[in-house]
């Protein structure tokens, strides 16, 4: 229904316009305009507590890929990625196919399993602070009871395991919203399919394997993209867990580095140039993915 | 031999009695239509038979083996029944390939896939959708899915076909067209088949016997022809036959040794070769049926006095093609009668009269005494 | 086995001192005490106030300016509806990072730095883009035919939304609200960068900065995380449904 241009001004269309004139102004300030503006600051060479505006060029960008701190938080975000992202996944399925293997109790599982991804990151970041304690923390307690005392690592206090404790917590939190997500595709699927299923042979292992999960890969994908712009963007969590770990950069990620380096070391140029490559590789994981669902919405 | 055999079963669900005491035979090869109004329990005694619900008693039968005794605490898994089941919405698995649709009862039970590829490719080209065998279920119209879902049936040559009202979500031409192929298909197939439907005219099409189900209780099992021309019941007599049979509320007298059925607003003098248990019914109150195709115009010479007419009067009269749906009023009764023709119209009076061989008479409680 | 941190958070709360040296942490404690809680409530009154005040406001206005988005997103064809969607997505999913220091820049030339205010006009933007998803979702199962029946009655936009869509939006609200309420509260970032003094620090900075000062009463971190995540734990029982449902949308397009 489109208005010819003369009719454009109408008072209707005026008062269309101002329903949605303060949303737009807003996320298009806030969301739009102040990413361009970060551009332009990582574009500069602003050090200090004085903004400036001497366009520098990439400079900043290429200062960033020599900087060894910088390539070290890569470095940990891509692992983290890669540990964090599948271990969730496939642990949110496992999760979601036992649910629904048990008839009995899945309202109360589901919202046990849940429930620590409604808490804030700093909650549970503390939460397993307490838990990785090497002398009084629960986890090297309980070993201790059971007569490993021996192993006790030192879990978040040891630069080599460090960076997996974190993972560990993170997919303790994440694991409940993956599994939702699978749950409500599992539940998608039609009961008819699977009495069909039930019929023609294909039981319990068979029929998760052939028929339920070659079915789920719309929540996956959906799943895949919310974990990975989380990895990408984790900073509450490292922050209060490890505040970047143990001897200096261990569990370090961009984020908190750009944090530390705009905030703590006024380096902003810096910083705003660590957060624009972080939007970009956002971009390049959403776009596609939002391109897709929206062709998919036409079906 | 692939005979069903059900005795006793019942199930509920709660408090809901959805199926009650049937019992029931059903001959090897033939073509078995259950037939009811939703929630009648069609469909739960065909899950029951398939194995895809317990029962609460009962046992049934499929072949010489017992494959379910809720008694001595037997069932037989779904898959080991040698039986298939065509869904109401098909239920094929969109993630794969009509092929592998298809073949996926023959992969589960790891045939060879030299024999998988022959069985399929013969069942595609059976039912006409060899062309599609790479596609995907969401690229195809209702009546080809539909056509999957037969084929994932047929390709194990089960001893015996499910079906649960398949033609329900087709277009009323392509639903005439499969009813005669799905018909054609069991007798080439020569496969025992239960169909369960709704639908009465795909039932008396289609069927060699029917079994009409009204919540949970057996109505009436027989073949189209008895259902239609000697139904037991009130319901069955109701339910069967398109534009329904005509019902009237009547008591039956006797004068001078003359049974007749006293309609208030008319009398219908009875033929003389009634069953002698209809006497005992005298001053009962009864139902007379009559179906409309039964009822005629009465042309006759001028003069005679025929002594089952009946005066009424045309309110409507509706052209259906090939035939006049008339809507007449006998005083306050309402009656449809079809006829070829007439040269009456509406709001005009006709004589009308009834076949008497075809007349049924039911007890107000819902038993039927002749015809 | 799977709460087993939350079960130590609840069993350290209420340990004394002794307790803590005494006891092992999946212990429930032999002495109970609510002085940890009370000494962590001290610290943490104010913060948890402006929490409780800047959640609230912006959770109202997002759910607000959502639902109007999405009721403009549905209901009333403009040209620019689709691509100011997509705009609107590419929000949900934005890093903030990418816009933290201007964002600190804006808000301290508004006047807003290290105050409440920021903080709701921050959460409350930001908000917009999520609470439009779900009201834009929702209203779209409203059939047209009833816009269009209220359209031939001689209803204007504003009619129309305050009479028939407004009347059917409960669902959408709670839902809304009780997600957008659980990610401001939870929310650090803008927390740490945009408040530096208690006027205006959220519980979560609050909670972080705990850790720092008492290093090792334990107990007293562990009734801090508790009083915080207190809301949330509501929240969580009552009205636990609708968060689902939220967290679903996401992955729920169309």
């Amino acid at each position: 229904m489109r208005l010819p241009f003369r009719k454009v001004f109408t008072r209707e269309t005026m008062v269309n316009l101002l329903f949605v004139l303060p949303s737009l102004v807003l996320v298009g300030y806030f969301v739009y305009v102040l990413i361009g503006w970060n551009v332009v600051v990582s574009l500069t060479d602003w050090k200090g507590l004085a903004p400036s505006y001497n366009i520098v060029g990439f400079g900043q960008y290429v200062t960033l890929f020599q900087d060894p701190e910088f390539l070290t938080s890569l470095t940990n975000n891509l692992i983290l990625i890669l540990l964090f992202v599948p271990s969730s996944l496939a642990l949110g399925l496992f999760l979601a196919i036992l649910l629904d293997s048990k008839v009995r109790g899945e309202g109360v599982f589901r919202n046990i399993y849940l429930l620590p991804f409604s808490l804030s990151y700093v909650i549970t970041a503390t939460l397993w602070l307490w838990m990785y304690n090497p002398k009084e923390g629960v986890i090297n307690t309980l070993l201790r009871t059971i007569g490993l005392g021996f192993l006790q690592p030192g879990w978040t206090t040891d630069p080599n395991i460090a960076l997996a404790c974190v993972v560990l917590a993170i997919v303790w939190q994440f694991s409940g919203y993956t599994m939702l997500i699978f749950s409500a595709g599992i539940k998608s699927i039609p009961e008819s399919q699977v009495m069909a299923a039930e019929v023609d042979g294909a039981t319990g292992l068979n029929l998760y394997r052939r028929v339920v999960v070659p079915q789920l890969k719309t929540p996956a994908l959906s799943a895949f993209v919310v974990l990975m712009i989380f990895a990408l963007k984790v900073f509450d969590f490292i922050y209060v867990l490890t505040g970047g770990g143990p001897a200096g950069y261990a569990t370090y990620v961009v984020p908190l580095l750009m944090f530390r380096n705009t905030f703590r070391m006024d380096k902003y140029a810096n910083g705003a140039a660590m957060a624009t490559l972080l939007f970009l590789l956002a971009l390049v994981i959403v776009v596609p993915y939002l391109y897709l669902s929206s062709r998919r919405e036409k079906d | 031999m692939a005979s069903i055999t059900i005795k006793n079963l019942t199930k509920k669900y709660g408090k809901t009695v959805a199926v009650k005491d049937l019992n029931l035979q059903i001959e090897d090869k033939e073509f078995f239509v259950f037939l009811g109004p939703s929630g009648c329990g069609k469909t739960t005694t065909l899950f029951a038979i398939a194995g895809l619900i317990k029962i609460d008693s009962g046992e049934i039968w499929i072949g010489d083996e017992l494959v379910t005794s809720a008694e001595q605490g037997i069932h037989k898994p779904p898959h080991e029944r040698e039986i298939s089941m065509v869904f109401q919405d098909y239920a094929i698995y969109p993630h794969m390939t009509v092929f592998n649709n298809i073949a996926f009862p023959l992969q589960i039970r790891n045939t060879d896939k030299h024999e998988i590829e022959g069985s399929v490719k013969k069942t595609a080209e059976l039912l006409g959708i060899s062309q599609l065998l790479d596609r995907k279920p969401r690229q195809l119209s209702g009546g080809q899915r539909q056509r999957v879902a037969l084929g994932r049936a047929i390709v194990r040559r089960p001893k015996v076909f499910l079906m649960d009202e398949p033609l329900a979500n087709l277009d009323a031409k392509l639903r005439c067209q499969t009813r005669t192929e799905l018909k054609k298909l069991q007798l080439e197939l020569k496969v025992t088949t239960i169909y369960v439907t709704h639908d009465q005219v795909e039932a008396m099409t289609m069927a060699d016997r029917i079994m009409v189900q009204k919540d949970g209780v057996t109505e009436q099992i027989g073949t189209p022809d008895e259902l239609y021309n000697h139904p037991s019941n009130l319901f069955v007599a109701g339910f069967i036959g398109s534009p329904e049979m005509n019902f009237m509320d009547c008591t039956l007298f006797e004068e001078k040794k003359e049974l007749y059925l006293d309609a208030k607003e008319f009398r219908i003098f009875l033929p003389a070769k009634m069953p002698s248990e209809l006497r005992s019914y005298i001053g009962a109150e009864l139902i007379m049926g009559i179906r409309p195709e039964d009822i005629y115009e009465n042309i006759c010479a001028e003069g005679t006095v025929q002594e089952n007419a009946i005066r009424m009067t045309i309110d409507l009269i509706e052209p259906v093609g090939p035939y006049l749906l008339l809507h007449l009023k006998a005083g306050r009764i309402p009656l449809v009668a079809t006829v070829k023709d007439t040269k009456a119209k509406a709001s005009q009076e006709v004589v009308m009269a009834m076949d008497l061989g075809k007349i049924h008479i039911f007890s107000k409680e819902t038993t039927k005494a002749i015809i | 086995m799977f709460l087993l941190p939350l079960w130590t958070d609840i069993t350290t709360t209420f340990k004394s001192l002794n307790d803590l040296i005494n006891t092992i942490p999946v212990q429930p404690p032999l002495s109970p005490t609510i002085e940890p809680m009370i000494t962590a409530f001290n610290i943490m009154e104010r913060p948890l106030l402006n929490s409780l005040t800047f959640t609230v406001a912006a959770t109202i206005f997002s759910c607000l300016l959502g639902s109007i988005n999405g009721y403009a997103l549905t209901k009333i064809r403009f040209r620019g509806s689709n691509i100011m969607f997509l705009l609107f997505s590419i929000g949900i999913f934005l890093p903030y990072q990418a816009v933290l220091v201007p964002l600190v820049l804006t808000i301290s030339r508004l006047g807003l730095y290290n105050s409440l205010g920021g903080l709701i006009l921050a959460h409350t933007t930001y908000g917009i883009t999520i609470t439009t998803l779900l009201f834009r979702n929702f209203y779209g199962l409203i059939p047209d035919s009833l816009i269009m029946a209220a359209k031939t009655d001689g209803a204007g936009t504003w009619t129309i939304y305050r009479r028939i869509i407004l009347p059917l939006s409960l669902l959408p609200f709670v839902v809304a609200a009780v997600l957008q309420f659980t990610s401001i509260w939870n929310d650090f970032l803008f927390g740490v960068t945009l408040a530096r003094g208690l006027e205006a620090m959220p519980a979560s900075v609050a909670l972080a900065n705990l850790k720092g000062t008492t290093e090792f009463n334990w107990n007293v971190q562990m009734a801090g995380a508790l009083w915080y995540a207190l809301p949330i734990l509501l929240i969580y029982l009552g009205l636990g449904k609708y968060l689902i449902r939220g967290y679903m949308a996401g992955a729920i397009k169309g």
